[in-house]
């Protein structure tokens, strides 16, 4: 196999990368707060993510982002060196965000719609989305589409959720999806393909 | 490969989670029928739609999470370091005294307790009210020249009911054994007081007088076991009061309850061997008129 010239130092940065994790890993289990501190921000922008998209509400982030990692602190000592750390950071993260959203949907899930000083504004709206919206006509059918959309992912089951969000925004593959959900790449490709289902039945007419 | 396969699998195919095999074939279906094409635009299209609606955590929320999480992590630290792991080590080793399992026990309900308040993460705008702020932890300057504060801090929960409500009456009986206010005890105690005919009600009063360190929680404990004098346990632990107790109110009444029973001349004993070592006056002259008038001797002991 022939390795190209600017291929050298990726592989080397990606197993210097991993090494460092490594270390990090092993002195975070010894107590070290700093090595604990930087595994954390490598990771944590992509958590929080994950659970704003998930839970559409920046306080249920938050609280979804503090969960997850004290978790992960207190039972780093627990995670084998053989294992992948993605992996079982994902495990826990989807494992909060799960019970997180069971607990929403039986207490009620949010509603689409908030009343605002403004009168109703659409819930996706108040959170930030970094994206300007000059056209008034634009943003009226980017606000129902949002929220058509957002009635779609109602109406998945909290595992076909989770699966969707991890594939499409979070980019990760099946068979690590499987892997964090502690099931097949299989399982999680029937969970994708339902969850696509859906959202065509539900979003087919409008875009 | 059919139209309806294609259909089926067009979501998967635009995510890249076919096998090869699979998509070659999709692919070359795709470029043969037009329907399928357009059915492959209206796919790309909801994926793009789904795109925009994909939300970015901003800076201010990424970086509350962060100081949040370093302040809880330091908490959690700092107890693992300290008393948890004192509490650990003492009640965790081989040989563990059998007096000391239920003492662990409580302990770690209330560790239990306190664990989940100080690791319950504040949310953006929370303040504590002064009332409701026990101890200030630490205090710490941040980089930014603002400063994290760490308040331990307990909130108020308000029940109501009626006292014989099995859930207010075991906050009652943990009020009347626990609470560190001897008002709250007394309280406590006098709305139990109601129902001593109840199991639990009645050794929570007997525990409050024999053990109790306010004298005015042994009064009222002792008022809601009047009707329960001529029971032997209550005969026993009154008696045991009268020749222990150290206010001398306590005793009075303890004389009162136990000569107010038709078999009084089981207690003779004890109302001597309290006149043989009392040294308050008129708790002498209670027992002496009650010796009289059980027809007993004042100095033959």
């Amino acid at each position: 196999m022939t390795v190209q010239p600017e291929s050298a130092p990726v592989v080397a940065a990606v197993a210097s990368a991993g090494l460092e994790e490594a270390a990090l890993i092993r002195a975070a289990q010894n107590g070290d707060h700093a090595a604990f501190e930087r595994l954390v921000r490598a990771y944590d922008r992509s958590v929080l993510r994950l659970a704003l998209n998930l839970l559409r509400s920046p306080e249920d982030a938050h609280d979804v982002y503090q969960e997850a990692f004290l978790r992960v602190y207190k039972n780093l000592h627990l995670f084998r060196s053989d294992s992948n750390f993605h992996t079982w950071l994902y495990r826990i993260v989807t494992n909060v965000c799960v019970d997180y959203l069971r607990k929403r949907k039986i207490r009620r899930e949010e509603p689409a719609v908030l009343e605002t000083a403004d009168g109703e504004r659409d819930r996706l709206d108040v959170v930030p989305e970094g994206r300007a919206e000059g056209d008034p006509q634009r943003a009226l059918l980017n606000r129902q589409l949002s929220a058509r959309i957002q009635q779609s992912l109602q109406a998945l089951t909290a595992r076909e959720r989770m699966v969707f969000e991890l594939r499409h925004y979070q980019g990760l593959r099946l068979r690590a999806i499987g892997e964090a959900l502690g099931t097949t790449e299989e399982a999680a490709k029937t969970c994708l393909f339902r969850a696509t289902q859906k959202m065509r039945a539900a979003l087919g007419d409008f875009v | 490969m059919s139209c309806e396969t294609v259909r089926r699998d067009l979501s998967l195919f635009l995510y890249g989670e076919l096998s090869l095999e699979e998509e070659q074939a999709l692919q070359e279906h795709l470029e043969a029928c037009p329907e399928c094409a357009q059915a492959r635009g209206a796919e790309e299209a909801l994926h793009a739609a789904l795109d925009r609606r994909g939300l970015e955590p901003s800076p201010e929320l990424l970086a509350g999470c962060r100081r949040e999480l370093g302040l809880l992590l330091k908490l959690a630290s700092a107890r693992e370091r300290g008393w948890l792991a004192r509490l650990r080590e003492a009640f965790s080793g081989p040989v563990v005294a059998v007096w000391r399992r239920p003492a662990a026990a409580v302990a770690l309900v209330a560790l239990g307790f306190f664990v989940a308040r100080w690791t319950s993460p504040a949310r953006p705008g929370d303040t504590p009210a002064e009332g409701q702020i026990d101890r200030i932890r630490f205090v710490e300057p941040d980089a930014s020249g603002g400063v994290r504060i760490a308040v331990e801090e307990t909130r108020e929960r308000i029940f109501t009911g009626r006292p014989d409500e099995d859930r207010i009456q075991r906050l009652l009986l943990a009020a009347a054994r626990e609470s560190e206010d001897p008002g709250l005890r007394a309280e406590s105690v006098g709305i139990l007081n109601a129902r001593p005919e109840l199991g639990g009600v009645r050794r929570a009063l007997l525990e409050a007088v024999q053990h109790d360190s306010d004298s005015g929680v042994r009064l009222k404990a002792l008022e809601g076991l009047k009707r329960f004098a001529a029971e032997p346990e209550v005969r026993d632990t009154l008696a045991r009061v009268l020749l222990s107790d150290q206010n001398p109110g306590v005793r009075i009444q303890a004389i009162d309850l136990l000569t107010r029973q038709k078999r009084q001349e089981a207690i003779i004993g004890v109302l001597q061997a309290l006149l043989n070592k009392e040294d308050n006056n008129y708790v002498r002259l209670r027992t002496e008129r009650a010796l009289q008038e059980l027809n007993a001797s004042i100095g033959t002991f």
